[in-house]
């Protein structure tokens, strides 16, 4: 019995099977067949728009604009079609035809001929529709940065797919398509799923000429997600205008937040020419120029530090009870290791006498810290160098981040099999030999200082700051702290200070210079400091490459930051 | 010795494997003539070793193979194990395990040897002897593999499993008001089986439920699959004049949607023969299961015959949109050295059942 049941259930099944077959095939037969015919049913996806960008008052720094690109479906195409086209695009047939070979991601998907034309040429193609079977133009979004060059390094750029991203994102046709744009650089490329939407798609059924009868199905596309980032626009387009042709970074955070407020590198580039399909050659031309404009010199690169650093080595020397708050050197402008080796000058030829610890911060006296070097090995340097993030990734939304150089002599006698000399932890103290920071690493130092050993992690995007460890603080005495804080108060407000060109008048700040020695070219200069001295608000690093003397060329730069500053954040809060 | 040999044969069972590989064969050469890879004559290849493991499959005879049918079904949970760690990645699905030169799919192997052990199992225990435990035991041996093979992920192979367990538990004599409870049951627990499912695999359901929702992805197949097997009408295009299947239009051409080059060449005529033919080999399983007196022999036919017929019915159903889009191979018809093999030696079980009918 239960056989016979299975066995009828099996011939149902087959007589089910073929009464389908039966309705699709000689019912409706003709009807698919129409549809067959030249296949009538086609596939337009339709590519969503990409999240636009604003900065922290709500400014655009990413969007979209419309765009006309000129496609062609081949196989609507008649004989006219590719002359017609080669006289109103001034190009030649044959180069008409090689563009329409680019692989296709559906069949009877349109090519693309020339993407974004001009209006002109957009309603020029329209009038010619007759002759130009095939042609169509249709609009689609390009990415567009209306600022420019202003914080073009944070915000990165896009680009068109490539074959071997394609085929890697096969699975996610939803999100990736044979056309589609992915992040290259910067918040573009590590938010590429965020600011990236769903792709739509509309199922038409043409007639034998290609021209659309209805549609049969369609999604719309779902654009991406918009994004905020921590800059402060105003600012940082105050910060380009000052550091006007000269290269460099120039950054400023939130203490209570840790945002970044500016994060501006130079030379910039102008990321609109990774999207404009015109604009090959400007494309060229950053890539083989020199001054590297596309390297984000914040963050990318590291360079040697200079007197800066004399920070970390008065904190090591402390904390290591080789000095006091109470500790005199004498400076008569040079300085012998050895009563035989060759003497190494102060800045200041003339000696700058008898100097306590916070006169030698004030005015950068390399004899103080040459003899506090002299006490110090290398590897304590070192040491205290990593505990203020120096030689570290600073885990930030940007891309190819540097960690720098902080050697010490197991580092050289890896690299030079060689043993570490004194004379070069004389320079280490100074902020010279093989040490190299990004002017970022300089950043979180001078934070972390300012907030008195609390740990410091600079932020891009807004409410990003989520998974970060409480109150992770810096293994150092509070009251090293101090003294370094009063050292760099007279650094500006001092009228013996290297940085007293950077003073306001609104209130009180604390700083440091640094001029770091970089043959054969002219010196860099380095300013890095925190605002308000008593209550600190912000923290800045300013580092002009080749500047010169850092006392000159970054306060300036310092003092005009912080005056924008002020009126946007203190004066109309008030 | 000859003589008795071909007494053994079962010939409506040759003739229809026969007939329906010559079918694959000539459909696989139409459909990718146009591509490198010769694959109608690497299939050939495969038919050819199908064929001789068939024939040899009686010197062993089934009764070995039931006998080591647990061994059997760990051997093959263990190679789908394998497949989860270390298989190939193909079209984002890890179905493959690399063996020297050759590759194999362990999901096929398991949904035979999960026949066996379930026939052997089944076939142990009388139903009016702790049924409950058996039915439940029955059920635990169905569920692992089909677990597996849906984690790899393979919808379509994983479902195959069910047919097997409901026909195995009828035949069996199962508590008819059980089996209804259990399709019921099954319905219920359909949405929360829901949250295992992969996110393409949720996605080829929904837009089965409805094409609309996705232009794009499957319901492009899916369309275009039911034009060209629609296009084909009642006489077909003619062979090797199909154009849609032919351009590119459907994907998996001479594999998975083979059955749409048939149908657009041949038509619905094509068709009826390619049904004909399969009602053939069903109704030669059908004499087989009827003529032997082992009950586990006939647990085993039975089992492989429900195998080859849902495939047939889902592969078949999914290009005129009855069935989702779902993986499966068109039984003997498809390309693929795997598919063939297997179902070579799930029928030379029933080929050795047939030569074994009566021990008296």
């Amino acid at each position: 019995m239960r056989f016979i049941i299975f066995r009828i259930g099996i011939y149902l099944g087959l007589g089910i099977l073929m009464s389908g077959l039966f309705y699709t095939q000689v019912i409706q037969g003709s009807y698919y067949h129409t549809l067959g015919d030249k296949n009538r049913i086609r596939l337009i996806p339709l590519e969503a728009p990409r999240g636009r960008v604003f900065d922290r008052q709500g400014k655009l720094l990413a969007t979209n604009r419309a765009a006309y690109d000129l496609v062609v479906t081949p196989e609507d195409m008649d004989k006219e079609t590719i002359p017609s086209l080669a006289r109103i695009l001034d190009l030649s047939e044959k180069e008409i035809r090689e563009r329409l070979k680019a692989p296709r991601e559906y069949p009877f998907a349109p090519a693309v001929v020339q993407e974004d034309v001009t209006r002109e040429l957009a309603f020029l193609v329209e009038e010619h529709r007759p002759e130009l079977s095939g042609v169509e133009i249709l609009v689609s979004g390009l990415r567009n940065y209306p600022q420019g060059t202003t914080g073009s390094h944070v915000i990165g750029f896009i680009g068109k797919i490539n074959r071997e991203e394609y085929l890697k994102t096969r699975d996610n046709q939803d999100q990736f398509g044979l056309n589609s744009t992915i992040g290259r650089a910067g918040i573009e490329k590590l938010f590429d799923s965020e600011l990236r939407g769903w792709r739509g798609g509309k199922q038409i059924e043409v007639n034998s000429r290609g021209k659309m009868i209805r549609v049969l199905s369609e999604r719309d596309p779902e654009p991406g997600r918009d994004m905020t980032v921590t800059l402060d626009l105003s600012l940082q387009q105050k910060v380009m205008e000052l550091l006007g042709d000269k290269n460099g970074s120039v950054m400023m955070l939130d203490l209570a937040t840790e945002e970044l407020l500016v994060m501006a590198s130079k030379p910039a580039f102008d990321p609109n020419f990774f999207v404009s399909p015109s604009a090959a050659s400007e494309r060229l031309a950053y890539l083989n120029d020199k001054a590297s404009p596309l390297l984000d010199r914040g963050v990318s690169s590291a360079y040697p530090p200079g007197s800066v650093f004399k920070l970390i080595t008065a904190l090591a020397a402390l904390d290591t009870d080789k000095i006091n708050a109470n500790s005199h050197f004498f400076c008569s402008g040079q300085y012998r290791l050895t009563p035989n080796s060759i003497p190494r000058k102060c800045w200041f030829a003339r000696g700058h006498g008898s100097v306590s610890i916070y006169q030698a911060i004030e005015r950068s006296c390399n004899v103080f810290f040459y003899n506090v070097g002299k006490k110090l090995s290398a590897d304590q340097i070192s040491d205290y160098s990593h505990r203020f993030g120096l030689g570290e990734i600073v885990p930030i939304e940007a891309t190819n981040i540097s960690a720098g150089l902080v050697p010490n002599s197991a580092w050289k006698k890896k690299q030079f099999k060689e043993k570490w000399y004194q004379g070069e932890t004389l320079s280490f103290a100074i902020g010279q030999s093989y040490l190299l920071t990004s002017p970022l690493q300089i950043l979180r130092m001078t934070a972390i200082i300012a907030k008195d050993g609390l740990w410091v992690e600079p932020h891009l995007v807004r409410n990003a700051k989520e998974k970060r460890i409480p109150d992770r603080r810096v293994d150092i005495k509070k009251e090293y702290l101090q003294i370094l804080k009063k050292g760099m108060i007279q650094v500006v407000q001092s009228n013996y200070g290297t940085g007293q060109l950077a003073r306001v008048d609104f209130g009180e700040m604390a700083a440091k210079t640094g001029t770091a020695q970089a043959p054969p070219k002219v010196a860099h200069a380095w300013m890095t400091g925190y605002f308000p001295a008593d209550d600190p608000k912000v923290a800045f690093t300013v580092f002009v490459e080749h500047g010169g003397s850092g006392g000159i060329a970054s306060a300036g730069i310092v003092k005009g930051m912080l005056q924008q500053w002020e009126e946007t954040y203190v004066q109309k809060v008030a | 010795m000859f003589k008795k040999w071909l007494k053994d044969l079962h010939w409506p069972l040759i003739i229809a494997m026969l007939a329906l590989s010559a079918l694959g064969i000539l459909f696989i050469y139409s459909s990718s003539y146009r591509d490198p890879g010769e694959f109608q004559l690497r299939q050939l290849f495969w038919a050819g070793i199908g064929f001789a493991i068939f024939f040899l499959m009686p010197l062993l005879g089934y009764r070995t193979f039931l006998s080591s049918s647990y061994l059997l079904y760990a051997i093959s949970l263990v190679l789908l194990l394998w497949v989860d760690i270390a298989g190939h990645t193909r079209l984002g699905a890890q179905r493959w395990i690399g063996i020297g030169p050759f590759v194999i799919q362990p999901s096929e192997f398991a949904k035979l040897s999960t026949v066996l052990a379930l026939a052997n199992f089944l076939g142990s225990h009388h139903s009016w002897e702790k049924e409950n435990r058996i039915i439940l035991g029955a059920i635990a041996m169905t569920m692992v593999p089909m677990f597996l093979i849906m984690k790899q992920p393979d919808l379509g192979s994983s479902l195959l499993f069910v047919p097997i367990l409901v026909v195995l538990l009828l035949l069996w004599g199962i508590r008819y008001r059980y089996l209804i409870s259990a399709v019921i049951l099954g319905a219920v627990a359909a949405p929360f089986l829901w949250v295992f499912l992969k996110e393409y695999q949720k996605k080829r359901i929904l837009v089965f439920l409805n094409p609309q929702m996705d232009p794009l992805g499957s319901g492009y197949t899916a369309i275009q699959s039911k034009i060209a097997v629609g296009s084909g009408g009642f006489w077909g295009k003619g062979f090797m004049q199909g154009t849609q299947s032919q351009l590119n239009f459907v994907p998996e051409h001479h594999t998975d949607f083979i059955f749409c080059v048939l149908g657009e060449e041949w038509g619905f005529l094509g068709a009826v023969l390619l049904l004909f033919l399969y009602g053939y080999l069903f109704h030669a399983l059908f004499q087989i299961l009827t003529h032997t007196t082992d009950f586990k022999a006939k647990l085993l036919t039975a089992g492989i015959l429900s195998v080859i017929f849902a495939q047939v019915f889902i592969n078949i159903g999914m290009t005129i949109g009855m069935m989702p889009i779902a993986g499966l191979p068109l039984p003997f018809v498809s390309y693929g050295g795997s598919s063939f093999v297997s179902i070579s030696i799930a029928l030379g079980l029933a080929l050795s059942v047939h030569k074994e009918r009566s021990i008296f």
